[in-house]
């Protein structure tokens, strides 16, 4: 499974991306085969104030929703519209085309609470399977 | 992104066979169950349009036998049990006294006075013991859930598939009929709205009857079913789920049951409470909707009409059949026309819907 090394991630397997004071989000590939097919997104909203650890969109698969955190806190600048009519892209292209929203890191310092890829890669591993 | 997590749940004879074929395991009333195997979508389409094989060994079985066992059913029964011919099957619900739903059945004759019910999991020592407590002396009850697994062999390719596999002998068995098979039966029924059998066997049967269908069925794009799509398929068919559309307090005619009924019956458990509702009408009906707008409806979730609470939601999902996102709900029986268009509560935002006839996929005969 791809993880890249350029991103931060978060225990409830959400990616970002930080270029200074912006931030790209989205979720990782083990969330995307965990969910399984995508068939529904529900994105914030352009302006939108979203909270560290606070829900900031929602991705349903046929069978449940699952709540999607923001890694950092800070106001939503631009969201991938294009989910709401292909959110299959969220499994096919989990760190590309799947992004979900960029928004402004309203506290740079948030970014060293996340983990590491190492730490993630970690983190996914022990996770029990059935 | 959040999960769930289960605890220790019981495992299916089956378990590994199911691990074998990648399924991704999930609970399912204190089930570890196969959720899916590949995708729910593709296993969807697969029943829709070849076949699936599903494993449903969590179901419960009960015989039903003794010199009064057909005078027992009959009394306690709200569909007439002695017209039924050997071999013959037919669904209703279970009623308790107060008219609500203990369980939904479907009753098989094997003889005279002998006869075998398919109940659902979850039910299984609740309706044991509804039954055998109502039980005369000459009536015996038994519980055979542990020693009989059940397999659902469903879709359009499932007849060819199974008399491929075992003879000719079953090519012309009619639906809701069964006929005798390794120490079990196969019956012509399913639970996704396409043409299809169940398979009951001994458990020490299970594995080689599985094995022989994929060895056969599996050249023809037959594919291993999980519970995902099981429910999917259910729903797009209209057919209620116990714990959702059904529960002990909702009666059969709020529940659009009245057809699995016999009310021209003197007399049953809850009886008087259902024909009371025929004559004076019910409050509150099981409808189907489709989203208008954008969201996908899931159980409880409130029903509302101009802002006014008119019911609740209780299954929903998005279809991949037709790429549309329905549910059944109960709602009053003044709101429940079809076309009506109502507004279904998403985390906090009205999303509309329209009422719309049920099923909502019909198979092409």
């Amino acid at each position: 499974m791809d993880f890249p090394e350029n991103l931060r991630y978060t225990k409830t397997h959400e990616w970002i991306a930080v270029q200074g004071n912006k931030g790209r989000v989205g979720v990782t590939a083990y969330a995307q085969q965990e969910i399984s097919d995508v068939v529904f997104v529900e994105l914030p909203k352009k302006d939108q104030v979203v909270q560290q650890v606070k829900t900031a969109a929602v991705v349903e698969s046929v069978k449940a929703a699952f709540d999607i955190y923001a890694p950092v806190s800070g106001k939503i600048t631009d969201t991938n519209k294009t989910l709401e009519s292909n959110p299959g892209l969220i499994n096919q292209s989990p760190y590309g085309d799947g992004w979900m929203f960029e928004l402004e890191l309203s506290n740079v310092g948030e970014v060293n609470s996340l983990l590491t890829v190492q730490q993630y890669k970690d983190l996914v591993q022990q996770t029990p399977k059935h | 992104m959040s999960m769930t997590l289960e605890t220790e749940p019981r495992k299916l004879p089956l378990h590994e066979e199911h691990l074998q074929k990648g399924a991704r395991m999930g609970d399912f009333g204190g089930w570890l169950v196969p959720l899916f195997y590949t995708s729910i979508m593709g296993e969807h389409t697969a029943v829709r349009t070849k076949a699936g094989l599903f494993d449903i060994s969590h179901m419960g079985e009960l015989l039903v036998e003794g010199p009064g066992a057909i005078e027992y059913l009959e009394a306690n029964l709200p569909r007439r049990i002695a017209p039924l011919k050997f071999h013959q099957a037919i669904y209703m619900p279970l009623v308790n006294d107060r008219g609500g739903m203990v369980d939904d059945i479907i009753v098989y004759r094997m003889a005279e006075n002998r006869f075998l019910i398919i109940v659902n999991a979850g039910n299984i020592q609740k309706d044991f013991e509804w039954f055998a407590g109502r039980a005369p002396e000459d009536v015996i009850v038994t519980d055979l859930s542990e020693s009989m697994g059940l397999l659902a062999l469903q879709g359009p390719l499932s007849r060819e598939i199974l008399t491929e596999a075992f003879g000719a002998y079953y090519r012309d068995l009619k639906r809701f009929y069964y006929l005798d098979f390794e120490g079990g039966i196969i019956t012509r029924t399913g639970y996704t709205g396409e043409d299809g059998y169940e398979i009951m066997v001994p458990m020490s049967k299970l594995r080689a009857v599985w094995e022989v269908l994929f060895r056969v069925g599996g050249k023809k794009g037959l594919v291993p079913v999980g519970f995902g799509a099981r429910d999917t398929l259910r729903l797009e068919a209209a057919m209620p789920l116990y714990g959702h559309e059904l529960n002990d307090t909702l009666t059969p005619l709020e529940a659009d049951l009245e057809w699995a009924l016999d009310l021209t019956k003197e007399r049953f458990p809850g009886s008087e409470v259902l024909k009371g509702q025929k004559r004076s009408g019910i409050l509150k009906k099981r409808i189907g909707f489709e989203m208008i707008e954008r969201g996908i409806p899931r159980q409880d979730f409130e029903v509302r009409k101009n802002g006014r609470p008119v019911g609740k939601v209780t299954s929903g999902s998005f279809i991949p059949t037709t790429g549309k996102n329905i549910g059944m709900a109960y709602v009053e029986t003044g709101e429940a026309a079809v076309g009506n268009v109502l507004e279904v509560m998403i985390r906090d935002r009205a999303v509309q819907a329209a009422i719309v006839s049920l099923p909502f996929y019909k198979r092409k005969v």
